[in-house]
């Protein structure tokens, strides 16, 4: 009876797998370009998710009106990676296999990305990141089916080492999500600080377990030494938590905090957000002033009633890179759009960019810039004297890179 | 570091012992009644806490009238909740075997924590705090939020009311010896059924009470049940199950403890509930104020 069973299922699994294959080998054909975002859809994921969806339905309704890339129309395809690596590698899997996807776009998840990441490799489909933005993607985790156009925590620590170093500060403390995000953005910082500033301590540096929100045991604790400045790793929901709760203990009046203002952030905190707080965002579109900008945040304010937050600027602009890259290489195949990929010029909405050949690394720098109240926007404030700190001075030299690409793991 | 500022971080890590305390003293009174280890207490804890959430959005913001609104609401709120689950589910399983109980409760944890989900959503809320409890108090020139001298203080309301109620009066009194001595308390003629549904409701009442203070101290968010009964779960250890008293000394230990050794130990200090414990379950494995298991 048993054996019958597993015979039946074998020819049942069999059924199925050539039934798959047959409708794939029919699908191929389509004059469509497929493109599969792998997609932290849930918890925490979900406001990031929306703004990267509408900026990305945004492109393709506006690319295809205009005839398309090589005439071919482009569609998105949308999965739910939960923000487990394990389900965003078979999601990734799935859109390749069953949906035929050619591209893929990457999630908001660091953990997810890295699992992402190996199954692009595995079967050669180019994926782009657009929003996590561990620096290994493009140095242990290399594989080069990949571009990020997101600066990395490499790169975030670096920054915000150097332009607080510029600053009269010489005591400093730290408080962060005790994970990958967290801690490879404040190895960054630490490595760096001493190079620019001699005298620069670093007084205290406080972990706090991921997805904690009670702040309490962790304030005193992070202001016992007096720090001037605290460098922060928290971001989104943790960090207006953390702000807010921090107020009533008379941080602001002793130290300032300097961390991730996005806008998604600052949109939460509303006008419990501080003012005069030296911060940095990934892609903030107040900050950024060209016409294509301009002409995006008019169109993206229009259809979706409300302003373009970072995550939907990179996903746009990984876009833009990637249907150049295409129309470059005149094809859809892989291994033609990786060369083309490699040291491509391409007009982002955050002005001309390119693409580092060696790490497949956007030069996209980090925003700094120091919280304020603003007319035009009354429900939060945003950061004026938007300064950014260009990538070259902030990712790792190509002998870094290539060390660490190196020693893969 | 100065001497003030130790006293600083101990004022601090009181008021967070104060709050797992409230929680913590509504799981050891049920364990102590019923004899049901109840998991889904963290859960009520957080059903509260976002119940207090949606009244809230119902009423004027930073009014100190909507903040006594919320405390006088939702508790019970959650005793009634409280009260539907023990006469559906937890009579059930007095008489049954630890292992069926276990899977009972933690049925439920999944099942509210679900609800949850499924009813407030993933993201994190906020509840802003009463413009008179919104500040600071100046301690030794070091300021600390008035919200958590607040909570150091119903700390001790809530250990006093429950000591008077289980000491000073006939229910109390009822409720210790169904403690102590629940069949000589049946044949005395007296509703044991009665007395557990009333303790049951009694700790979702605190569970709730925790959840309406937690939700202007902290955001709250799917994780906060589970977070907070393994805390809850670590005082009760160390205190003495069915113990107040037990869960009151635990709560300070552990919040103060945690607070404390975040200075020395950083990370590590996370340790320090499990460690103590660990310790507590070694050394006197009934814990500080309960009694050995007859």
């Amino acid at each position: 009876m048993k054996r019958m069973c597993l015979k039946v299922l074998i020819i049942a699994l069999s059924v199925f797998m050539l039934g798959a294959w047959g409708l794939t080998d029919n699908a191929a054909a389509a004059d469509t370009i497929k493109l599969g975002f792998v997609a932290d859809m849930s918890g925490v994921g979900a406001s990031f998710y929306k703004s990267q969806k509408a900026a990305i339905d945004l492109f393709i309704e506006q690319t295809n009106a205009a005839g398309g890339v090589l005439g071919k129309k482009l569609e998105v395809i949308a999965r739910d990676a939960q923000l487990k690596p394990d389900i965003g590698a078979n999601v990734a899997r799935e859109l390749i296999l069953s949906e035929k996807c050619d591209f893929l776009i990457g999630p908001t998840s660091s953990a997810v990305a890295l699992a992402v990441t190996k199954v692009a490799h595995e079967f050669k489909k180019i994926v782009y990141f657009h929003t996590s933005n561990a620096e290994g993607l493009t140095t242990t985790n290399f594989q080069p089916y990949m571009f990020q156009v997101v600066p990395n925590t490499g790169m975030e620590g670096r920054g915000m080492a150097l332009t607080l170093s510029k600053k009269p500060y010489t005591k400093y403390g730290y408080i962060g999500p005790d994970y990958a995000y967290g801690q490879e953005q404040f190895a960054s910082f630490k490595k760096e600080l001493p190079k620019q500033k001699k005298d620069a301590q670093i007084l205290e540096v406080v972990w706090v377990k991921l997805g904690e929100n009670n702040f309490s045991p962790y304030i005193p604790t992070l202001m016992a030494k007096g720090p001037e400045v605290i460098f922060s790793s928290f971001w989104g929901g943790q960090l207006s938590s953390f702000i807010k709760q921090a107020v009533p203990y008379g941080l602001f009046k002793k130290a300032t905090i300097s961390s991730l203002f996005d806008l998604d952030m600052l949109r939460s905190t509303g006008k419990d957000m501080p003012e005069g707080l030296l911060g940095y965002a990934r892609c903030p579109f107040y900050g950024v002033n060209n016409p294509e900008m301009a002409a995006f945040v008019k169109t993206y304010y229009e259809k979706n009633k409300e302003w373009p937050a970072d995550w939907a600027i990179m996903a746009y602009d990984g876009l833009i890179a990637l249907t150049e890259a295409i129309k470059k290489a005149n094809s859809t195949d892989s291994e033609k759009v990786v060369k083309a990929i490699e040291g491509l010029k391409f007009k982002s909405l955050r002005g001309e960019r390119y693409i580092r050949p060696e790490d497949h690394m956007a030069n996209v720098g980090i925003y700094v810039g120091t919280t304020a109240k603003d007319a035009k926007y009354p429900d939060f404030l945003i950061m004026k004297d938007v300064k950014e700190v260009p990538a070259e001075e902030l990712w790792l030299s190509v002998e870094e890179v290539k060390k660490l690409q190196s020693e893969k793991k | 570091m100065t001497k003030e500022y130790l006293l600083f971080m101990l004022i601090n890590g009181l008021s967070e012992g104060m709050l797992l305390f409230i929680i913590a003293s509504g799981l050891s009174l049920v364990f102590g009644v019923l004899r049901v280890i109840n998991f889904a207490h963290g859960s009520l804890y957080m059903i509260g806490a976002f119940v207090a959430y949606s009244v809230s959005t119902l009423l004027t913001t930073g009014s100190l009238m909507s903040f006594l609104v919320l405390l006088l609401v939702v508790p019970p709120i959650i005793a009634v909740i409280g009260f539907v689950l023990e006469v559906t589910l937890f009579r059930r399983v007095y008489r049954e075997e630890h292992l069926l109980q276990l899977l009972l409760t933690y049925a439920l944890v999944l099942i509210l924590d679900d609800v949850v989900r499924v009813v407030w959503g993933g993201d994190p809320r906020n509840v802003a705090r009463p413009d008179l409890l919104a500040g600071s108090v100046d301690i030794m020139g070091l300021a600390l939020p008035t919200y958590n001298v607040f909570i150091l203080c119903v700390g001790p309301v809530v250990a006093v009311g429950l000591w008077l109620l289980l000491y000073r009066t006939r229910s109390g009194n009822m409720i210790r010896a169904a403690v102590s001595f629940p069949d000589t308390l049946g044949t005395l003629g007296v509703n044991v059924s009665r007395v557990m549904t009333a303790t049951f409701m009694l700790g979702c009442w605190l569970a709730g009470l925790g959840g309406v203070l937690v939700v202007s101290l902290a955001s709250i968010d799917l994780g906060i049940g589970m977070q907070k009964i393994i805390e809850c779960f670590a005082v009760v250890v160390i205190g003495g199950l069915g113990s107040v008293g037990g869960a009151l000394l635990g709560s300070l230990i552990i919040g103060t403890g945690v607070t404390f050794f975040q200075l020395p130990f950083g990370r590590w200090a996370l340790v320090f509930p499990y460690l103590m414990m660990a310790v507590v379950l070694i050394v006197r494995p009934w814990g500080l104020f309960g009694r050995p298991e007859r």
